[in-house]
C-alpha cells in the first residue's frame, strides 16, 4: 500500500516532517515500510493565469491567440488547445519555465506571431494523462500571478507499506495516522462530511447470506455530473497508485484509502426496481466484470444482484453492466461489509486480488460503513455536484459484538520478561484506542477496527509495540542437553567420510520425473518402480516423490560434464519417499554417491568398480561396521561390476558401475560409479573391544591359489580364515594374475598370511598343519588348489 | 728390519694420497695399503717380534706413532667423504614439490549443509537439542496444530504441494515450514523443552533468483517456566554473533505470524558494514532476517500444555538465506545446480 506523508499529516499533527524519521516510527510499530518516494513539482516557472481574451491567429486557423492576465502586463500567447475560453483559468509557463524533462521555455514566433511562453496542459507538466487539451483549474483557483507548483501538495513523501494480514486498521490514511497518534500521544482528526438530504430513495436491500453480509448499506446520490475529478483528487489518488477515472469512482476510491473502507458506486438507472439482492451466485452463472473478463461464477462466490444478473462479485469487483458512466445522473452508493475468508477465497478462485480484496480479506472495522458512507456522499456532492437523497439504508442483519479482554497485568512480565506496571499497560492500550477499566486484571474493551485482538496475548503484543520490541531485555538461558541424536551423528559422520574420500556434497530437489525412473532400469516390482505422485506438481519434471537419490546425483554428473568438468565425483544425503503401511509413506534418509572420469589428484585414474566397493569400505568403517561386499546382478547396475553392501548380515544398499545403457539415458560416455544406502538401517555400533597385542614376533607367509574365474576375492578370504585358526592375525589378497601357466578361465591369487599367538612365539611345526588345513579347505569349497604346495 | 725412514717416508706418501683421495671406497683402498696385511707397518710390527729390546723401542714407538697417524687421517678423510657423498645422493634424488602433492584429494561438504552444522552446533553448545520429522507430513501437523485456520492461504494449491497418498485429497503434504516437528515434539515432550529443526521444506514455488520449491529452515523453540521474549532477544543475539563471527546488533520490529503472538522480524546489522551501508546489505545497515515470536497460546494448548502456567519462544530462519547473505550469493539456484564450480569454492 502507499500512503502519503502529507496526507496522513492531515489526519494528525506530526512533530516531524523528516518522512525517514516517521518511516522508522512506522516500522517500530509493525507496518513496515518498503521504500519512500519522494514527490515534488517537476516544473518551474508556471505560474496561475486568466484568460482575459482569445482572439484567432492571423495565418493558421488550427491555432488561437490568448491574451493573458500572468499578475502583470496582459501577455498574448498562441495555443493549440481548444478546450477553454474566455475567463479560464489556466497554468502558463512563463518564458524561463523548466518543464519536465529540462524543456526551457523560450519566446518564439508560431507562424508569425511571438508566443512567450506557453499555456500547459497536465502531461506537459507531468501530472496526469488528460490528453483533451490544456489543463483547465477551477475558477478561483488562485491569483493570478501565483507559482502553481505551489499550489500543488508537493513536495511529498510517499512510503511503500507492506501491512501484515492481522491489521487491516493499518490499511488505510486514518488508520495510520491513528498508529501514529498513538505513538506520539497526539489526537487524530476524523474527516468532515457535510451534506445535507432531500427526498427518499426507493433503493432497497436484501440479504440472503447474514454470515457473509453482515452489513450492507446504500445511499443514493442523485444529479451528479460525471466528469473528471479535481485536480488534487487525481493527484492523491495517483500518488496512491490509483488510476483517476471519473469524479464519481474516483470519490469511491479516495474514501476507500482514506478510510480503508472498499465501496462501490452502481448508476442506479441501471438497477431493476432499484433493489438489491446479496446471495450466492449460481454454479457458472455469468459475470462480465469491471476489467472486461466475463466469468464463470462458483456457487461459493457471494455476488450483489439485481432482481435477476449479478451486479457485481461481493468484496472483489463490480460488474460492467451497473457501471457509473458518463450519463450517469443517479448513484447508488454501497458500502457493506463482508466475512473476510470468503472474500480472499473467491479471490483466489477468480485470479483478483483488488484494493477491496486486499482490505476485506484482513476484516474490515464493521462500524465503518455508515461513516465512509456519509463521507463519500459529502465529497461526492463537492466533485460532482447533486444532492443527496434521504432514506439511507443500513441493512445490518448481525449487529457487531465488541470484545472484552480481562488482562492480568502479571502477563506482561511473564510472556515478555519485563516489569511492566499496571497503569503503563492500561495506557499503550487507551492510546491505541482500547477502553481500559479496572485494576487487576485489566478489563479491556476492543475497539471495533481492531478484529485481530481477541486474547490476551494479542494484548500483549499491543502492549509491547508501544513499548517498543528493543526496549525489552536480553537474556540468554541454556537448555537440558541433548544434542545431535545417533541417527543424526551417523549421518553427519558419513557425511564428512564422504568428503574426505573425495566426494562433493550436492543437494537436489526431492521431485523426479517418470522417465528418470525409467531411465534407471529397476526392475518393474522394485518399490522404487512406484514413486508417489504429487497432486499439484509443478511441472511433469517434477511430478513424482523420489524413491532414489540416483536421478539427482546422474543430473549433477551430467551438467557437470556438459560444462566441460568431465571428472565428477557427487554423494547427497537425503530421504527418499517409498508407499507404506502407515498415514505417512516411508522416509528413510539415505546416502548416496556417483562418480565418473578421473579422480582427484595426481593418483590419477578413471573412476571404476573398484572405487565403488572402496568407497563403501571407507564410508562404514568410518561409521563403526565392517561392510561385506557381495557380488551380485543388481538391476541397473552393471551385470559383472554390480554388488549389494551387507553389514552384520543385513543388507544396506548396493554399489557399482551402472549399466552402460542407464549411463547413456544421462548422457555419460565415461564409466560411471554408485553407491545407495540406507543408513538409518544400521545399529549403532556396539564399543569396540581391546586385543592386548600380542609381544611376540609373528610368522608371515604367502599362499597362492589356483582358482576359476568365478570364485569371488571375498570367497577366497572367507575360505583362508575360516581355516586358519585362532591365531591368524591378519589376511590380505597381495596378487592376482592370468595366464601361462594357468589354464584359460583360471586365476592365480596370492595372499600373505600373519600368525600370531599372545603368549608365545609360534615355530615351524604349528604352521604344517595349518598350511595343509587351509588347502584342502580351498580345494573343498572352492575348488581351488595351493600353487607349488 | 725395515728402516725408520723408510717407514715415514711411507707414511708421509699415504698421507698425502689420503689428502687427494675422492671418495670412500678410495680412502677404502688406502686403508689397505697402509696398515693392511701386506703394508710396510704391518711388516715392521711383525719384525719387532725378533727384534732385540733396544731395536724394539726405538722401532715400536714408531710403528705406533705412524699408525695412529694413518688410522686417524683415514678416518678424518672418510667422514669428510661420505657426508660429501650422502650429500650429492640426496641431492639427486630432488623432488620437485611443488607438483601436485599425493593425496586423497577432499570433496566439500555442501555450503548449505556446512551452515546446517554450524547452527546445529551452536546450539547444541547451549544444550538443545536436535529434533527432526517427516518432510511428507499430514495437513494436521502442518497446519492445524499450528493455529492456521482452515481457511488460510498457505493451505491452498497454489502455495502447498500435496501429496497423492491417502484418502483425503488435502490430508498429506510435503511440509511447508519445519514448525509441525515443533507440534510432534510438544506431543510427546513435557516442559521444559529447547528443541532446534533444521530441516527441508517445500512451497509450490518454481525457480526464481530467490524461490525454489525446496529449501532448509532452521527453528528453535523453547518452551518452559519463566521463558520469555528476552530470552528470545539474548539467545538470538548470542546466534548472530556466533554465527557471523563477530559482535552484531539485532532490531526487532512488531510482525505477524499465526504461531506466536507477539510476532517480531528480527533485522541484524550487515556483518560486512556493520551497519555503515554496503551492497550485501542494500545500504541498509540492517539486513532483515528471521521471524520469531513468543509462542502462540493455541499452539501450545494444542500441544496439551497449560498455556497459563508455561511460555515459550520460537524463530525459524532460512538456512539457504543465512548462507546467502554470509556468502554474499546472489541466487537460491546456485545452491541446487551440483556446480563443481560452485562447489569447489566451499572446502
Amino acid at each position: 500500500m502507499k500512503a502519503s506523508l502529507r496526507w496522513i499529516k492531515e489526519f494528525v499533527d506530526l512533530p516531524t516532517n523528516d518522512a525517514e524519521v516517521v518511516a522508522g516510527v512506522l516500522s517500530d510499530l509493525g507496518i513496515e515500510v518498503e521504500g519512500i518516494e519522494r514527490r515534488e513539482a517537476s516544473f518551474s516557472g508556471v505560474v496561475v493565469a486568466r484568460v482575459l481574451a482569445i482572439k484567432p491567429h492571423p495565418a493558421a486557423d488550427k491555432v488561437r491567440i490568448a491574451t493573458l492576465d500572468d499578475g502583470g502586463e496582459p501577455i498574448d500567447v498562441v495555443c493549440g488547445a481548444w478546450n477553454f475560453g474566455e475567463g479560464a483559468t489556466v497554468a502558463y509557463a512563463r518564458v524561463g519555465a523548466v518543464l519536465p524533462g529540462g524543456i526551457t521555455i523560450g519566446k518564439k514566433p508560431v507562424r508569425g506571431v511571438m508566443s512567450p511562453g506557453m499555456i500547459c496542459s497536465e502531461i506537459e507538466m507531468d501530472l496526469g494523462e488528460e490528453k483533451g487539451g490544456i489543463l483547465v483549474l477551477p475558477d478561483g483557483y488562485a491569483a493570478p500571478g501565483t507559482d502553481f507548483a505551489g499550489t500543488l501538495p508537493y513536495p511529498d513523501a510517499i512510503f511503500d507499506l507492506s501491512i501484515t494480514p492481522n491489521r487491516p486498521d493499518a490499511m488505510s490514511i486514518h488508520g495510520l495516522a491513528r498508529e501514529l497518534g498513538a505513538f506520539y500521544e497526539l489526537p487524530v482528526r476524523i474527516p468532515t462530511a457535510v451534506f445535507s438530504e432531500e427526498g427518499a430513495t426507493a433503493a432497497r436491500v436484501i440479504i440472503e447470506e447474514p454470515e457473509r453480509c453482515t452489513r450492507f448499506t446504500a445511499r443514493e446520490v442523485r444529479g451528479v455530473q460525471v466528469g473528471p475529478s479535481p485536480l488534487w483528487m487525481r493527484l492523491r489518488l495517483r500518488d496512491a497508485g490509483v488510476r483517476p477515472i471519473s469524479n464519481v469512482v474516483d470519490v469511491t476510491n479516495y474514501v476507500m484509502l482514506e478510510l480503508g473502507q472498499p465501496l462501490h458506486a452502481f448508476d442506479l438507472d441501471r438497477i431493476t426496481d432499484e433493489t438489491i439482492v446479496v446471495r450466492l451466485a449460481r454454479a457458472g452463472e455469468p459475470l462480465t466484470t469491471l476489467d472486461g473478463v466475463a466469468r464463470s461464477l462458483s456457487a461459493e462466490d457471494l455476488v450483489i444482484a439485481g432482481v435477476d444478473e449479478p451486479l457485481g462479485l461481493a468484496g472483489i469487483m463490480g460488474g460492467g453492466d451497473s457501471e457509473v458512466s458518463a450519463a450517469t445522473t443517479r448513484v447508488l452508493i454501497e458500502v457493506a461489509h463482508f466475512e473476510p475468508t470468503r472474500v480472499l477465497l473467491s479471490g483466489k478462485r477468480h485470479g483478483l486480488r483488488t484494493e477491496a480484496v486486499s482490505r476485506f480479506e484482513r476484516g474490515v472495522d464493521p462500524e465503518l460503513p455508515p461513516a465512509a458512507s456519509a463521507r463519500a456522499a459529502s465529497l461526492m456532492v463537492e466533485v460532482a455536484g447533486g444532492g443527496v437523497v434521504g432514506g439511507f439504508v443500513d441493512a445490518h442483519p448481525r449487529p457487531h459484538q465488541s470484545v472484552e479482554i480481562a488482562l492480568p497485568v502479571s502477563e506482561a512480565g511473564r510472556l515478555l520478561g519485563a516489569d511492566i506496571a499496571g497503569a503503563e499497560q492500561a495506557g499503550y492500550l487507551r492510546r491505541l484506542g482500547f477502553a481500559v477499566e479496572g485494576g487487576n486484571p485489566l478489563q479491556v474493551v476492543v475497539p471495533s477496527f481492531r478484529p485481530d485482538v481477541t486474547r490476551p496475548a494479542d494484548l500483549i503484543e499491543e502492549i509491547a509495540r508501544l513499548h517498543g520490541y528493543d526496549n525489552f531485555p536480553s537474556r540468554l538461558v541454556s537448555g537440558q542437553g541433548g544434542g545431535l541424536g545417533p541417527l543424526q551423528n551417523m549421518l553427519r559422520m558419513a557425511r564428512m567420510a564422504m568428503v574426505g574420500a573425495g566426494f562433493f556434497e550436492i543437494l537436489s530437489f526431492d521431485f523426479i520425473a517418470a522417465r528418470s525412473l525409467e531411465g534407471l532400469r529397476l526392475a518393474p516390482d522394485d518399490p522404487r518402480s512406484r514413486p508417489i505422485r504429487l497432486r499439484n506438481p509443478l511441472n511433469e519434471e517434477q511430478e513424482f516423490l523420489r524413491t532414489t537419490l540416483l536421478p539427482g546425483l546422474l543430473d549433477g554428473l551430467r551438467r557437470n560434464v556438459q560444462r566441460n568438468r568431465p571428472d565428477v565425483a557427487l554423494f547427497e544425503v537425503g530421504s527418499v519417499f517409498l508407499r507404506g503401511e502407515g498415514v505417512l509413506p516411508e522416509q528413510p534418509r539415505h546416502l548416496a554417491f556417483a562418480a565418473t572420469g578421473a579422480r582427484r589428484g595426481r593418483s590419477g585414474g578413471d573412476y571404476e568398480a573398484g572405487d565403488a566397493a572402496g568407497v563403501a569400505e571407507v564410508l562404514l568403517t568410518a561409521l563403526g561396521h565392517q561392510a561385506t561386499i557381495v557380488q551380485a546382478a543388481v538391476p541397473g547396475l552393471h551385470p559383472g561390476r554390480a554388488a549389494f553392501l551387507e553389514v552384520d548380515g543385513r543388507r544396506i544398499g548396493s554399489v557399482g558401475e551402472i549399466d552402460p545403457l542407464v549411463a547413456a539415458a544421462w548422457d555419460l560416455e565415461n564409466r560411471v560409479v554408485v553407491g545407495e544406502f540406507d543408513l538409518a538401517s544400521l545399529e549403532a555400533p556396539a564399543p569396540a573391544p581391546f586385543i592386548m597385542p600380542s609381544a611376540y614376533p609373528p610368522v608371515v607367509f604367502d599362499l597362492a591359489f589356483d582358482l576359476a574365474e568365478e570364485v569371488a576375492a571375498a570367497a577366497l578370504l572367507a575360505t583362508v580364515g575360516a581355516a586358519a585358526g585362532p591365531f591368524l592375525e591378519s589376511l590380505a589378497i597381495f596378487d592376482v594374475f592370468r595366464g601361462e601357466p594357468l589354464g584359460p578361465g583360471r586365476k592365480s591369487v596370492a595372499v600373505r598370511l600373519a600368525f600370531r599367538a599372545p603368549d608365545r612365539t609360534m615355530v615351524d611345526g604349528e604352521l604344517g598343519p595349518i598350511r595343509r588345513a587351509i588347502s584342502s579347505r580351498v580345494t573343498d569349497d572352492l575348488g581351488g588348489r595351493l600353487r607349488g604346495g | 728390519m725395515i728402516p725408520r725412514e723408510d717407514l715415514r717416508a711411507h707414511a708421509s706418501a699415504i698421507l698425502y694420497r689420503i689428502g687427494a683421495a675422492a671418495t670412500v671406497a678410495e680412502v677404502d683402498r688406502l686403508q689397505d695399503e697402509a696398515l693392511g696385511e701386506s703394508s710396510p707397518i704391518t711388516a715392521a710390527r711383525r719384525s719387532l717380534r725378533e727384534a732385540t729390546p733396544d731395536q724394539k723401542r726405538a722401532l715400536g714407538a714408531i710403528v705406533n706413532e705412524v699408525t695412529t697417524t694413518l688410522a686417524d687421517a683415514l678416518a678424518a678423510r672418510r667422514s669428510v667423504l661420505a657426508e660429501e657423498e650422502r650429500i650429492v645422493r640426496l641431492a639427486a634424488e630432488r623432488v620437485d614439490m611443488t607438483l601436485p602433492g599425493y593425496r586423497p584429494e577432499r570433496g566439500a561438504a555442501h555450503l548449505v549443509m556446512q551452515v546446517w552444522d554450524e547452527i546445529v552446533d551452536i546450539f547444541t553448545g547451549i544444550g538443545y537439542t536436535v529434533a527432526a520429522g517427516p518432510e511428507v507430513e499430514t495437513a494436521y501437523y502442518n497446519f492445524d496444530a499450528l493455529n492456521t485456520p482452515a481457511t488460510h492461504p498457505a493451505r491452498l494449491e497454489s502455495d502447498t504441494l500435496y501429496v497423492d497418498y491417502g484418502d483425503d485429497p488435502e490430508g498429506v503434504l510435503l511440509r511447508t515450514q519445519t514448525s509441525p516437528v515443533q507440534a510432534r515434539w510438544m506431543e510427546s515432550h513435557q516442559p521444559p523443552v529447547h528443541i532446534i529443526v533444521p530441516g527441508r521444506v517445500y512451497r509450490r514455488d518454481a525457480v526464481d533468483a530467490t524461490h525454489t520449491p525446496v529449501f532448509h529452515q532452521m527453528e528453535a523453540l523453547a518452551v518452559g517456566e519463566d521463558i520469555t521474549f528476552a530470552d528470545l532477544r539474548g539467545t538470538l543475539a548470542y546466534f548472530m554473533d556466533q554465527f557471523f563471527g563477530k559482535h552484531t546488533r539485532q532490531r526487532f520490529l512488531p510482525n505477524f505470524f499465526p504461531f506466536t503472538e507477539p510476532s517480531a522480524e528480527m533485522h541484524v546489522s550487515c556483518h560486512r558494514c556493520d551497519g555503515s551501508g554496503c551492497r550485501t546489505c542494500g545500504n541498509r545497515g540492517w539486513i532483515e532476517l528471521l521471524g520469531c515470536g513468543v509462542v502462540d497460546p493455541n499452539v501450545l494448548e494444542a500441544a496439551g500444555y497449560d498455556a497459563g502456567r508455561v511460555s515459550g519462544w520460537a524463530f525459524g530462519v532460512g538456512i539457504d538465506r543465512l548462507a546467502m547473505i554470509r556468502h554474499d550469493i546472489p541466487e537460491l539456484r546456485f545452491f541446487f545446480d551440483a556446480d563443481l564450480r560452485v562447489l569447489e569454492q566451499f572446502r
